[in-house]
C-alpha cells in the first residue's frame, strides 16, 4: 500500500472517530437522560468500532476502499464546487430555475468530451440545457404545482 | 431586442409593485398555504384537507388552501416552524391541536405558547375514549381501576404520545380515581396506540374517538368511557367517565382549528375569522366528515380564545404535580 | 384468494397508464449505469405526492420491478451493470454478446427474470397476509430485535469489511436520533437548523444514493463512455423460450434463492445474483462452461435478481420493517400517505395493498414483453454521456428534496450527506447499511423505550429483552450472522488484496 491512500485512511477514519466520540459525549452529558438512553446505547458501539477502524488505518491493516488519487481528486474539484455553490447559495438566491440551468451548462461545459472550440458543440450545449429546464419546469411547476424559491429571478 | 427587455422590466415591476401596493381588501390574491404539524393520513391532515377544500369556492376565500405536511416530535417541529419561521403575511395557515400544543408549551423546551399564535376558527373535537381488547376481562371503568388499585404501577395502556390529549386523559384518569397507572405513549400516534392494545402488548389505551369507533366496528376492541362532559353522538352506549363516577372534565378533548402567526395584519385575521366559519359550515364538508367517523364542532375566533385561556389553565394546574 | 378481488383495479386507464409508464420508464432507468432500482425509486417519490396511495404505489412498484431486469441490458451489451445486482449477470451475459449472441443473452434474462418475478410475487401473495396475522405476535422486544438485526445483517454481509459495514450502519442509527425525540420531546443533536426537525428520510435516501453517482461520474472526467456497444443480432424468442425452461437446474435455483434472500430483511437484493450463480455453478454439470457464454450463468442470475423483489416486500408489508434499501424507500411512498404498512394494512386498506401487489404481479409480465422490445432501445440510452447524466441526476435531487415538504434544509441536509458518503464510501464504508439504519433506527429505539417502559411495569428489563423464543431466536440471528462474516473475513480474506476490491467498486460504480 502506497502511502497515499494510508494517509487518506487515517484522516477518513479519524474523522468518523472524532465523531463517534463527539456523540458518546453529548449523549452521556446531556439531559433528560431518559430521552438520551437509546443514543447512549448506539454510540458506545459507534465508538468501539470507529476506534477499531482507525487503529487498522494507522497500522495500514486496512483492506478496503482505495481512497482518492490525484486525478480523479482534481476530475471532482471543479464539478462538486459548481453543485456545492449550486445547492448552498444560488439555488436560494437566485432561484431554484435560474440556478439549476446555469449549473446544468457550467457541468456540460466541464464535462461533456465534446470541443470546446466547435460552434456546434456549444449549440448542442445550449439546447440540452433549454430541453432539461423546460422538462424540470413542466414536471415540477405545472405537475406537482411545487413552489420553489424564485427569489430573484425564477 | 431592447423593446423585449423593456417590456419584460416593466412587465415585471408591475407585478413587484401590484403586489406591494395591495392594501388587505383583495386579500387572498394568490394561493394559500395551510401548515400540519403531523403527517399526511393522520387524523389531523385527513381533517385539514376535508375542511378547507371549499376554500377555492367564490362565496368562500376565492382561493385554494394547499395542505404542507411538517410532521414529528408530537406536532413540536411543525409548530416550531410555524412560530418563528413562517411569514405573518396571511398566506401562511397553521392546525392547530389543543391540548397538545399548550401542554408542549408549558413542559418547556418548545419555541411556541399559546401567545404565538391567533386564532382563526375551530373545526373539531374529538374526545379520548378508553379501549381495551375484545377479550379483556375488563367490562367498565370500574373494573380497571379496581386491577390498578390491587396492582399499583403495572396496569399498562398506550396513547399517542406524552403531553398529547391521551397522555391529558391518563393523568386525570390517575388523579381521580388516585392510583398509579403505567402510561406507554407510542411514537406511531393513535394507530400504533390502537395497535398495541389489539396484540395484548398493554391492558387497555386511551385512543381517540374516531379511530376506537373503527376498531370497534371491526370487534377488535371494548370502548369503556369517554373522557368528555357528555355522551357522543358516535357512541350513544357508552359512558363518560364522569358518569362512572370519575371527577374529569373535557380538558383532554382534542379541539382541531385554523390559526395563524401573531403579527399577522389585524385586517387579514378579521376578515379570516368571518370567512373560515361559514366554509366549515358547507354542506359538503359536513358529510364528508360525518362519512369518515370525524365529531365536528364549529366555533368562532372569539369562542376559541376563551377555550385556549380556559384550557392553559387548566392544564398548568394538572402538568404542575409532574 | 382475496387478491383476486381486487384485479380489476390494476386494468383501471389510470392505473395501467401508470404501470405502463413505470415499466417502460423503469427499463429504461435501470439500464442505464449508475441509476439503480433504489435511486431510481427515490427520484420517483415527490412525483407520487399528487397521486391516489394505490396509484403512486403502482408506480413505483413497476419500476422497482423493472429497474432491476433493465439493468440486465447494459450488464449484457455494455458490461456495464445497470445496478449493483447485476454484476453477475456480466459473468456470462457479456460474454455471449461478444459471441454476437446479444439477443439470446437479453431473451434469456427477461425470460428468466419474468419467471423468477412471477414466483416471487406470488410468495408475496400467499405469504404476507399469514404473517401480517402472525405479525401482531411481534411486540416491542421483537420487533426492537428486528430492526438490529436488519441493520447487523447488511452491515455484516452485504459489505466488504464487517467493522466498516457496522460502523456505516452506526452511523446511520446516530443520523436517526437527530431532532426531537418522539416520546420526550427533548432536542437531540441539533447543531443547525436544517436538522432541527430531524432528517427527513426520503431527501437523506436521494441524497445518500444520487449524489455519490454524480460525483462518481464527475471523477471519470471530459471523456466519453469508453464501452463498446455490441451489435445486436436477431434471434427467434422461440428459441429463447424453450431454452428458458431446458435449463430447469438453473431456473429453480435462481428462483429459489432469489426468493429466499428477499425473505431476510437487511440482505436485498445485491448479492441474490451472485449467491445464484455460485450456487447453479457448483450444482450444475456444466460447471466448467460457466464464464465463458454459459446460459445456465445468466438464467440463474437473472431469475434470482427478480425473485427477490416480491419477497422483499413481505419483511415490509406485515412487520413494517423494510428488508432492503429499495423496500425502504417504498415505505417512505406509504407513510406519505399515512398508511402505516403491517396488519393495519390488510384490515383498513386493502384496496391498496391488493392493488399494488396484484400490479407487480402483472407488470412482472408487461417488463418480459417490453424488455424483449425495448432492449434495443435501452441500449441507446445507456450511453447518454456522462456529463447530461450528472447534471440531470443533480437537477432531480435538489428538486425532488425541496419538494417532499417544501424546505431548504432538506435540500442542504440532501447535498451534505451525499457527498460525505462518496467519500466514506471511497474508504469502504457502504451506503446500504448506514440507510437501514437511519431508517430503523426509529423504530429501534421506539420499541426499545416502550418495552422498557411495559418491562419496568411488569416484570424486568432483562427478562423482557432476553427470554422468550422469538427473542433469543432473533439474537442468535443477529450474532451468527455477525460471527459468520467476520469468520469468513478472517478464512478466506474475501477481499483482501486491492485489485479484488478494486475490481469490486469497479463494477459498483
Amino acid at each position: 500500500m502506497t502511502d497515499l491512500p494510508r494517509t487518506q485512511h487515517i484522516i477518513a477514519s479519524g474523522l468518523v472517530a472524532a465523531v463517534g466520540i463527539t456523540v458518546a459525549y453529548v449523549s452521556y452529558t446531556q439531559e433528560p437522560a431518559a430521552a438520551f438512553l437509546f443514543p447512549r446505547l448506539i454510540s458506545t458501539v459507534f465508538v468501539v468500532l470507529a476506534l477499531w477502524t482507525f487503529g487498522k488505518a494507522v497500522l495500514g491493516h486496512t483492506k478496503v476502499g482505495n481512497g482518492l488519487d490525484r486525478r480523479s481528486m482534481m476530475n471532482i474539484l471543479p464539478g462538486l464546487i459548481v453543485a456545492l455553490i449550486f445547492v448552498y447559495w444560488a439555488a436560494k438566491q437566485l432561484g431554484f430555475y435560474t440556478a439549476s440551468t446555469a449549473t446544468f451548462f457550467i457541468l456540460l461545459s466541464l464535462y461533456d468530451p465534446a470541443s470546446h472550440n466547435e460552434v456546434k458543440s456549444w449549440i448542442k450545449r445550449v439546447i440540452i440545457t433549454a430541453g432539461f429546464l423546460a422538462v424540470m419546469y413542466g414536471l415540477f411547476a405545472k405537475l406537482l404545482n411545487v413552489f420553489t424559491p424564485r427569489e430573484i429571478f425564477f | 431586442m431592447k423593446k423585449l427587455v423593456a417590456a419584460a422590466a416593466m412587465g415585471l415591476m408591475t407585478m413587484t409593485t401590484g403586489a406591494l401596493a395591495g392594501g388587505h381588501e383583495n386579500f387572498p390574491e394568490r394561493p394559500i398555504m395551510m401548515m400540519v404539524s403531523y403527517g399526511a393520513g393522520g387524523a389531523t391532515d385527513f381533517q385539514a384537507r376535508i375542511v378547507t377544500m371549499t376554500a377555492g369556492n367564490e362565496d368562500a376565500l376565492g382561493m385554494p388552501i394547499a395542505i404542507i405536511n411538517k410532521p414529528g416530535a408530537g406536532g413540536r417541529v411543525g409548530w416550531n416552524w410555524f412560530a418563528t419561521q413562517a411569514e405573518a403575511d396571511g398566506y401562511t395557515l397553521g392546525a392547530y391541536n389543543i391540548p397538545h400544543f399548550i401542554a408542549q408549551s408549558i413542559e418547556g423546551g418548545v419555541e411556541y405558547s399559546a401567545d404565538s399564535f391567533e386564532p382563526i376558527a375551530n373545526w373539531g373535537a374529538d374526545p379520548a375514549v378508553f379501549v381495551v381488547a375484545a377479550d379483556s376481562e375488563f367490562n367498565s371503568m370500574s373494573d380497571v381501576v379496581d386491577y390498578a388499585k390491587a396492582n399499583p404501577g403495572q396496569l399498562t395502556f398506550s396513547g399517542a404520545g406524552l403531553f398529547v390529549g391521551h397522555h391529558i386523559a391518563a393523568l386525570q384518569l390517575e388523579k381521580a380515581a388516585g392510583v398509579k397507572l403505567a402510561y406507554i405513549p407510542n411514537n406511531k400516534g393513535g394507530a400504533g396506540a390502537m395497535k398495541a392494545v389489539i396484540a395484548g402488548e398493554v391492558l387497555g389505551g386511551v385512543n381517540n374517538l374516531s379511530d376506537a369507533f373503527r376498531a370497534r366496528e371491526a370487534g377488535n376492541v371494548k370502548i369503556l368511557g369517554v373522557f368528555d362532559l357528555e355522551r357522543n353522538d358516535f357512541l350513544p352506549d357508552v359512558p363518560t367517565l364522569k358518569e362512572q363516577g370519575f371527577d374529569i372534565d373535557n380538558a383532554s378533548v382534542n379541539f382541531r382549528g385554523v390559526m395563524v402567526p401573531k403579527g399577522t395584519p389585524q385586517p387579514i385575521i378579521d376578515k379570516l375569522a368571518e370567512i373560515v366559519p361559514t366554509m366549515f359550515e358547507n354542506g359538503r364538508v359536513a358529510g364528508k366528515m360525518k362519512a369518515g367517523g370525524s365529531p365536528m364542532h364549529i366555533m368562532t375566533r372569539d369562542e376559541v380564545l376563551e377555550m385556549w385561556a380556559a384550557r392553559e389553565q387548566t392544564l398548568k394546574e394538572l402538568l404542575a404535580g409532574l | 384468494m382475496e387478491f383476486l378481488a381486487y384485479f380489476g383495479d390494476v386494468f383501471t386507464p389510470i392505473n395501467f397508464g401508470l404501470l405502463l409508464i413505470g415499466t417502460i420508464g423503469g427499463l429504461i432507468l435501470g439500464a442505464t449505469p449508475g441509476l439503480s432500482p433504489t435511486m431510481a425509486v427515490a427520484l420517483l417519490i415527490p412525483f407520487t405526492f399528487r397521486l391516489e396511495p394505490a396509484q403512486g404505489l403502482i408506480l413505483l412498484g413497476a419500476a422497482y420491478t423493472s429497474t432491476v431486469a433493465g439493468g440486465a441490458v447494459s450488464a449484457i451489451l455494455l458490461k456495464i451493470p445497470g445496478a449493483p445486482a447485476n454484476i453477475a449477470t456480466t459473468l456470462d451475459g457479456h460474454t455471449m454478446a461478444q459471441k454476437g449472441q446479444g439477443a439470446r443473452a437479453l431473451q434469456l434474462s427477461f425470460l428468466a427474470s419474468a419467471v423468477g418475478g412471477v414466483f416471487g410475487v406470488l410468495l408475496l401473495i400467499f405469504l404476507t397476509p399469514v404473517l401480517a396475522q402472525w405479525a401482531l405476535a411481534f411486540g416491542p422486544s421483537h420487533l426492537f430485535w428486528l430492526a438490529i438485526l436488519g441493520v447487523t445483517v447488511i452491515g455484516s454481509l452485504d459489505s466488504s469489511s464487517v467493522v466498516k459495514g457496522l460502523l456505516s450502519g452506526c452511523i446511520g442509527l446516530w443520523l436517526a436520533t437527530i431532532g426531537f425525540d418522539d416520546i420526550m420531546g427533548a432536542q437531540r443533536f441539533i447543531f443547525h437548523s436544517s436538522v432541527s426537525g430531524g432528517i427527513n428520510v426520503i431527501p437523506a435516501l436521494i441524497g445518500l444514493f444520487a449524489i455519490p453517482q454524480v460525483i462518481t461520474m464527475f471523477a471519470k472526467g471530459r471523456k466519453s463512455l469508453d464501452a463498446e456497444v455490441l451489435t445486436v443480432e436477431r434471434h427467434p424468442i422461440k428459441d429463447a423460450f424453450r431454452e428458458v425452461f431446458s435449463r430447469t437446474r438453473a431456473l429453480t435455483i435462481g428462483t429459489l434463492s432469489g426468493s429466499i434472500i428477499g425473505l431476510i430483511p437487511g440482505v436485498g437484493g445485491q448479492i441474490a445474483g451472485l449467491v445464484a450463480y455460485d450456487q447453479s455453478k457448483k450444482m450444475s454439470s456444466e460447471s466448467e462452461k460457466f464464464g465463458t457464454g454459459h446460459s445456465e450463468g445468466v438464467i440463474a442470475a437473472e431469475s434470482a435478481n427478480n425473485a427477490m423483489v416480491g419477497p422483499s416486500l413481505v419483511p415490509l408489508l406485515t412487520l413494517s420493517i423494510p428488508g432492503s434499501p429499495t423496500a425502504a424507500v417504498l415505505l417512505g411512498g406509504l407513510l406519505i400517505h399515512g398508511i402505516f404498512p403491517g396488519s393495519d394494512l390488510f384490515d383498513n386498506y386493502p384496496d391498496v395493498a391488493w392493488t399494488f401487489i396484484n400490479s407487480m404481479l402483472v407488470g412482472q409480465i408487461l417488463m418480459c414483453i417490453f424488455g424483449l422490445y425495448v432492449a434495443g432501445l435501452a441500449a441507446k440510452v445507456a450511453q447518454v454521456p456522462n456529463a447530461v447524466m450528472a447534471a440531470v441526476v443533480l437537477g432531480l435531487a435538489v428538486f425532488g428534496s425541496y419538494s417532499v415538504q417544501n424546505s431548504m434544509g432538506d435540500v442542504y441536509v440532501m447535498m451534505a450527506l451525499g457527498t460525505g458518503m462518496y467519500f466514506l464510501e471511497r474508504f469502504g464504508f457502504s451506503a446500504a447499511p448506514l440507510v437501514l439504519g437511519l431508517i430503523l433506527g426509529p423504530i429501534a429505539e421506539a420499541n426499545f423505550i416502550q418495552g422498557s417502559m411495559i418491562a419496568n411495569a411488569t416484570s424486568s428489563v432483562g427478562q423482557y429483552f432476553f427470554t422468550g423464543a422469538l427473542n433469543l431466536t432473533l439474537i442468535t440471528i443477529v450474532v451468527a450472522s455477525i460471527a459468520y462474516s467476520a469468520w469468513m473475513e478472517l478464512r478466506s480474506r474475501r477481499y483482501t488484496t486491492k485489485d479484488d476490491a478494486i475490481e469490486k467498486e469497479e463494477a459498483l460504480s
